[in-house]
């Protein structure tokens, strides 16, 4: 029942509302209906009783005379002409009986012989109070009327009438409503589905918008298909488009904070790379003033080459793991193992700088199917933000696994915990989930869409010491299915 | 229908004589003293030659063409104007003949046996040839009885006190075996006319009735359903005729004489003969008492038994 219901429910406006036309209409012409056909068979009713008085009164002033005579012919004959005289009304049979109860005469005098007694079956059928008693299953009246001379009564009048022509009208009648009816609730009914049909399709217009908005493609109505100015509509519509032109400035200013963020964490990571540059350069100044003055010595020479040559290597290492980094977001080529480790040259600086524990876990076989860009960009952004979260010396814990076809990357800090409405970007179902305000999240908002992207989850949760441990998961497919994807 | 209004006299239309009498009445005007002798002799006169004939409610007495028609005629024939008289009942009738307000009168051969001593015969109808008919005993179609004696316990229906066949003749048969129809039948009614007899036969009201055997046969020619409802049980013998009769002071008047030379002679007039056209006889005969003895017969058995 209730499921019904529910398919009821889902049925289109288009639908639903001639369905509660003709319902209404159903309704209010039963009503109609049934009050027009009781005041017609009142009307009937009363005017039959009418005839009936005037058909008894007709016959009782000439019959009186002839019953005080005994006068059976002249009763007959009497009977027997008002039948022509009283057209309108069609008796089946009038008798006149005498006070004792016998017939005198009966206008079918072989179905009621004079002489004879009213029958006791005939005489239940009238009322003694009333003269007029309809049996509408029978399509039959009874009437009677008592006969009095000088007060004194002499005998009555019993008479059967034929009242199936005036159910027949009633029937017509009932008739002539049902499909006068039926035939108005069905015009209305098609009336009210071409006119809601016609009603409704701005929502159809509206609908077919916000459906091809899922693919991201969010616009405006057109202004031809927008109609009335001033109609519901066509401020839905306007209020539809300035919600669109928001959306995609809102998009457009994400964007540029991301840009800026992304400026921002370059900027720290080009700070970070520099010290990471410096700090050799000290030891190889060093050492090229030491070949210099002592190059002599080739065991001088010799050690002071290899800070030299190690001093170069971190700074390639440095450089390269940058380069590999930025060297633009859409390098579809495929992550190898050594490309995740080489981020720690990238928060190495950070690391030292909060004399922070760095655990490192890389357990990836050597070649990952996953676009090398985001990846790195995600995790390093999840890197950066857990040594700057936790405590000066405290430990932060990067993991990278390869489980039942998934990457699952987890980073661990000991910092505070993430504030609630970050937590809530990171995790969010939405996948288009507005960027937060600037300064807060950006990082984690970048990682959530970055995630996403990749068609993966983000997971967090409270860390074993403290902190917080987040979690990335993403299914490695096959790649022509994320390029698809991607071009969808 | 004859039984509607008892008082009824038949007049001719005004429309034809009143313009005649009116310029007459204003020529008498104009002419002043001149015709002042004359006017009201000729008013006298015009009274005294109306000449009023009597009809017994016979099954033909309700059409109206008849009655034009034969009014007609015997104005014609006459030379007189005529006024018809119908009463409801054959008694009526007797009485106005008696009592010579009625120049003459067709009447029944019962009172005429009865009033014999004070009534004279004008004519007799001669139908099929002969100035006699039957009393016939009818009963429904359907019903197997083949004589009187089936029929006890009837409710029965005459036609009228005063008619031989529609009443007499059933009384003397009856009182052959002792009875009458009130002892013979449990209910007996009178309808005053011989239609009648037969209405309430065909509708059931009556189980059997007496009937004019005359008036029986011509209706089963011109109302075959009506006499088709109803079968004749038994034929009485033939009888006088239902008789023109005048008051015996009347007979040799001018208007009786007139009267009577209008039946006679009405076959060889058109008019006369679209008149027994309609009343299916073939004439008139002066006729004799002796017809009668018949009927006298019956009469005398029913005052015998009664």
């Amino acid at each position: 029942m209730r499921r019904s219901l529910r398919k009821v429910g889902a049925w289109p406006m288009a639908v639903k509302v001639p369905v509660v036309v003709a319902i209404l209409m159903v309704a209010i012409s039963a009503t109609i209906s049934n009050q027009i056909l009781v005041r017609l068979s009142q009307t009937q009713q009363r005017h039959l009783e009418q005839l009936a008085s005037a058909y008894l009164d007709g016959l009782s002033s000439s019959l009186v005379p002839n019953l005080l005579r005994d006068d059976i012919w002249e009763i007959f004959d009497q009977l027997d002409r008002s039948r022509e005289l009283y057209a309108g009304l069609s008796a089946i049979y009038t008798l006149v009986a005498g006070q004792d109860g016998t017939i005198l005469a009966a206008s079918d005098p072989r179905r009621f012989p004079s002489q004879e007694a009213v029958p006791p079956s005939l005489t239940e059928r009238f009322a003694p109070d009333r003269e007029l008693v309809l049996a509408e299953d029978e399509e039959r009246a009874f009437v009677r009327r008592s006969l009095s001379y000088q007060k004194r009564p002499i005998g009555a009048i019993y008479a059967e009438i034929d009242i199936q022509p005036l159910l027949a009208e009633r029937r017509e009648v009932l008739l002539t409503l049902i499909v006068t009816n039926a035939a108005l609730t069905l015009v209305f009914a098609g009336f009210g589905y071409l006119a809601v049909r016609r009603m409704v399709r701005p929502i159809d217009v509206l609908a077919a918008h916000l459906e091809r908005g899922r693919g991201g493609h969010i616009e405006p109505v057109p202004r031809a298909e927008i109609g009335a100015k001033n109609s519901e509509f066509g401020r839905l519509f306007r209020r539809y488009n300035a919600l669109v032109r928001a959306l995609s400035e809102r998009e457009a200013l994400a964007a540029r904070l991301a840009e800026e963020e992304k400026m921002g964490s370059l900027g720290r990571l080009a700070s970070g790379m520099a010290h990471e540059i410096n700090n050799p350069l000290g030891g190889m100044f060093n050492a090229i003033d030491t070949i210099e003055r002592h190059g002599d010595e080739p065991s001088v020479r010799h050690s002071a080459l290899r800070i030299v040559k190690r001093g170069l290597v971190g700074i390639r290492d440095v450089v390269r793991s940058a380069l590999v980094t930025y060297k633009g977001s859409g390098e579809m080529r495929h992550l190898r193992r050594g490309e995740l480790d080489d981020l720690r040259f990238l928060v190495m600086h950070e690391v030292s700088r909060r004399q922070l524990d760095l655990a490192w876990n890389n357990d990836l076989p050597d070649e990952i199917p996953l676009p090398v860009g985001p990846v790195r960009q995600a995790v390093l952004n999840l890197l950066l933000n857990a040594c700057s979260a936790s405590p000066v010396g405290g430990h932060v814990g990067f993991s990278a696994h390869a489980i039942d076809g998934d990457l699952v990357v987890g980073v661990t800090d000991q910092g505070p915990g993430l504030p609630e409405e970050v937590a809530a970007i990171l995790i969010g179902a939405e996948a288009d989930a507005a960027p937060p305000g600037r300064g807060t999240g950006l990082g984690v908002w970048m990682v959530k869409r970055l995630v996403g992207e990749l068609g993966g989850r983000v997971r967090t949760a409270p860390s074993q010491g403290g902190g917080t441990d987040i979690q990335i998961k993403i299914p490695l497919e096959r790649e022509h299915e994320r390029e698809l994807r991607h071009v969808a | 229908m004859p039984g509607k209004s008892p008082r009824r006299v038949w007049r001719e239309p005004r429309g034809a004589g009143s313009p005649f009498a009116r310029r007459w009445v204003l020529g008498g005007l104009a002419a002043l003293g001149a015709s002042a002798l004359a006017g009201p002799g000729r008013a006298a006169e015009t009274r005294s030659e109306e000449i009023r004939f009597g009809l017994t409610p016979v099954f033909l007495s309700s059409d109206l063409e008849l009655l034009t028609r034969l009014k007609a005629y015997l104005a014609a024939s006459t030379g007189r104007p005529v006024t018809l008289v119908l009463r409801r009942t054959y008694q009526e009738i007797t009485a106005l003949v008696l009592s010579g307000y009625l120049d003459a009168a067709w009447i029944c051969g019962y009172p005429f046996i009865q009033y014999q001593a004070r009534l004279r015969l004008v004519a007799v109808p001669v139908w099929r040839g002969r100035p006699l008919y039957q009393s016939y005993l009818i009963v429904d179609r359907d019903r197997s009885a083949t004589g009187i004696a089936d029929l006890r316990d009837d409710i029965h229906a005459f036609s009228d006190p005063d008619s031989n066949s529609g009443h007499l003749v059933t009384q003397a048969l009856l009182a052959e075996s002792g009875e009458t129809p009130d002892t013979f039948f449990r209910k007996t009614f009178f309808t005053y006319s011989h239609r009648n007899v037969v209405r309430a036969v065909a509708a059931g009201l009556a189980q059997s009735g007496s009937v004019d055997g005359y008036v029986w046969e011509v209706m089963a020619e011109i109302e075959p359903d009506l006499t088709s409802k109803s079968r004749v049980v038994r034929k009485s013998e033939w009888l006088g005729f239902p008789p023109i009769a005048c008051a015996k002071a009347l007979r040799g008047s001018e208007a009786t004489t007139k009267i009577a030379r209008a039946l006679l002679t009405m076959g060889d007039d058109p008019a006369g003969r679209q008149v027994l056209d309609l009343l299916r006889l073939d004439g008139f005969t002066a006729g004799d008492n002796a017809l009668f003895r018949g009927i006298a017969r019956k009469f005398d058995q029913v005052k015998r038994l009664g």
